[in-house]
């Protein structure tokens, strides 16, 4: 089973730009299903264990452009524990850990440029979008 | 030389919080300064809108605690209305807010707060994380994602949703609990309830380890308040407002919240972009309190469940609890979460959350609505003001971070004072810093409407600018 899972505050204007990726992709191919959260967090692990591919989609102020790439399995590098937000990469391996997940990750990163108040996204990202979903469609595709 | 030490921290939007511990030529450290910038971006955005998408709206400054909005939301448009909530939607909300609270502050314990208790302080850092917590004991770390898996679950079967559920409406809730729903609740209770039991032992037993960190991390008098019920037990939903002080002493009680601002005033200081909450009667800064779940526990004669109230009277024998200690704040969390799987349980059971009879209906028939509940961080209220047409014409949160703001800057600076040394800048010490902030909980999503994550950057910083030392916590 292939999981998509969509990260993003849809009334952050390009923050929620993962989820209108979903939106898309809709209807997804090849039987896999999907999440819209707002961030992520440890119990999404649990949602994971047991799937052969996830992908996490999520804007990022430092991608140039949309691209898909493999996520390798990473020991917990230090970090701040005041935010309640989970790097995408320690929700996999949290996932490995407590309950054997042995699948796929991968992630998606989406270029934005406007993350003020609204629910409208920038044209540019939008375009983002549109290939981000293209390359997902054709990823989903290859199982 | 003066020196001043900064902890930064780098987000990828407006909203971030810093650290600066203020150095004297001596060598000591003088003061320190927790700074957040709140930017108040949703409330602007909101003027305009119809109050009945308040709820919806105002969910999504957090993903942790979206539920607290929707229902300080919901009671001002009920307040807006003039309706009455029907029991079974006033049982709803009450169930939903306790798993709000259960989720929540299983996040801050299991997930933030464990690797500083089961590992130590000063241990690598590398392994000072949930990883480590679950290289050392699997179950524990897999029970705290159980337990908020209900808590989320709870959200989810009411809500629709487990994130931003479109369910808290003025007047009610939209969706009725069906049998089945109810029933496959009720089968998590066991779990949670023993998962709360090996937690609190666990913590319990080690604080004598942590004795240093209770005495120096936060540890001074201040007012707290909270909402208690007509028998002056501990009520998230509803209920009047309590001052008491750290002695147990009530200083004010039977406060309406929606009077808040004739209480409750705001300060200003030109180092920070948030405001400084206060108790106005006692004046700036001497009327500073704290919310959340120590304050909660100061203020109540007692929580109203069994096994919790066991609990809060060991809490208050404890040889050295003075109800000061900004460290006990993670004890008082534990014991809400054992109150709240209680209390959900009795609703669960309660056949009269499953009537069908959910909202109250009605137009606008007052200007203004102010709703207020207990957030797992503290009191907060939705402050809105409409036109005929209920449109908003003025939004006004008051979020409890910021009402702890007073107390974190004081938290920081007593904490800096004992375990930092300037002349040698050690991760132990970043980590007590943050502990001291992490006592508190604090949601800068909500204190800042910002989103992305919040690493620290501690920087050593010579009054002509030269970096002389550096930390950086991604």
């Amino acid at each position: 089973m292939t999981m998509i899972i969509a990260v993003g505050n849809t009334l952050r204007r390009d923050d929620g730009v993962a989820h209108r990726v979903l939106e898309m992709l809709a209807p997804l191919p090849g039987g896999a299903t999907a999440k819209a959260v707002h961030q992520l967090t440890p119990e999404l692990a649990d949602y994971i264990k047991d799937c052969k591919r996830v992908l996490i989609i999520d804007a990022d102020v430092d991608a140039d452009e949309p691209c898909l790439q493999r996520m390798e399995t990473a020991a917990a590098l230090p970090r701040t524990s005041l935010g309640h937000v989970v790097p995408a990469a320690e929700v996999v391996s949290l996932a490995r850990l407590l309950y054997g997940f042995s699948g796929e990750a991968w992630v998606c990163r989406l270029p934005v440029v406007d993350l003020g108040h609204g629910d409208v996204i920038a044209p540019e990202t939008l375009t983002a979008a549109k290939s981000a979903a293209l390359q997902i469609r054709h990823w989903l595709l290859q199982s | 030389m003066a020196r001043r030490i900064e902890i930064n921290p780098v987000t990828r939007i407006e909203g971030h919080a810093k650290i600066s511990i203020f150095v004297d030529d001596s060598g000591k450290v003088e003061s320190a300064q927790f700074h957040i910038v709140e930017f108040r971006g949703f409330e602007k955005f909101c003027e305009g809108r119809p109050f009945y998408e308040m709820p919806g709206l105002m969910s999504r400054i957090c993903g942790i605690c979206p539920v607290s909005h929707i229902l300080s939301s919901a009671k001002a448009g009920d307040a807006i209305l003039g309706v009455t909530v029907p029991p079974a939607a006033e049982k709803q909300r009450r169930l939903m807010n306790y798993a709000q609270v259960l989720q929540s502050h299983a996040l801050s314990f299991f997930h933030l707060s464990s690797p500083d208790f089961l590992l130590g302080m000063d241990s690598d850092p590398k392994n000072r994380n949930i990883f480590g917590v679950a290289a050392l004991d699997e179950d524990f770390a897999r029970r705290g994602i159980r337990i908020r898996q209900f808590g989320q679950r709870v959200i989810e079967v009411l809500g629709g949703k487990r994130i931003h559920p479109s369910w808290g409406v003025a007047g009610g809730v939209l969706k009725q609990l069906a049998v089945s729903e109810r029933d496959e609740l009720l089968t998590w209770i066991p779990e949670a309830t023993e998962t709360m039991k090996i937690a609190l032992g666990r913590f319990k037993s080690m604080l004598d380890g942590f004795k240093e960190e209770i005495q120096h991390v936060g540890n001074f008098p201040s007012l707290y308040m909270g909402t208690v019920n007509e028998d002056g037990y501990m009520d998230f939903y509803d209920g009047r407002l309590r001052f008491a002080d750290g002695e147990g002493n009530i200083v004010a009680d039977g406060l309406k919240p929606w009077r808040y601002e004739t209480f409750i005033a705001e300060a200003s200081e030109d180092w920070s972009y948030m405001k400084f909450p206060y108790y106005k009667s006692m004046g700036y800064p001497t009327g500073m309190y704290r919310v959340g779940p120590l304050a909660r526990c100061n203020v109540v004669h007692a929580t109203g469940t069994p096994v919790a109230d066991k609990e809060l009277r060991e809490f208050r024998e404890r040889r050295w609890v003075v109800r000061n200690e900004s460290f006990l704040f993670h004890l008082a969390r534990l014991i809400e979460m054992v109150h709240s799987v209680e209390r959900m349980e009795e609703l669960l059971t309660d056949p009269d959350i499953l009537d069908e009879h959910i909202r109250g209906r009605a137009d606008v028939n007052n200007n203004v609505g102010i709703g207020c509940t207990e957030a797992p961080r503290g009191t907060l209220f939705h402050h809105y003001e409409v036109d005929d047409d209920g449109l908003i014409l003025r939004a006004n949160l008051l979020i409890a971070t910021a009402q702890n703001n007073l107390a974190m800057n004081k938290t920081i600076e007593q904490t800096a004072k004992h375990f930092v040394n300037p002349n040698k800048l050690t991760e132990g010490m970043l980590n007590r810093m943050e502990a001291a902030i992490r006592c508190y909980d604090p949601c800068l999503s909500c204190s800042t409407h910002a989103i992305g994550q919040m690493p620290l950057d501690i920087r050593l910083v010579a009054p002509d600018g030269t970096q002389l030392d550096r930390i950086v916590r991604e």
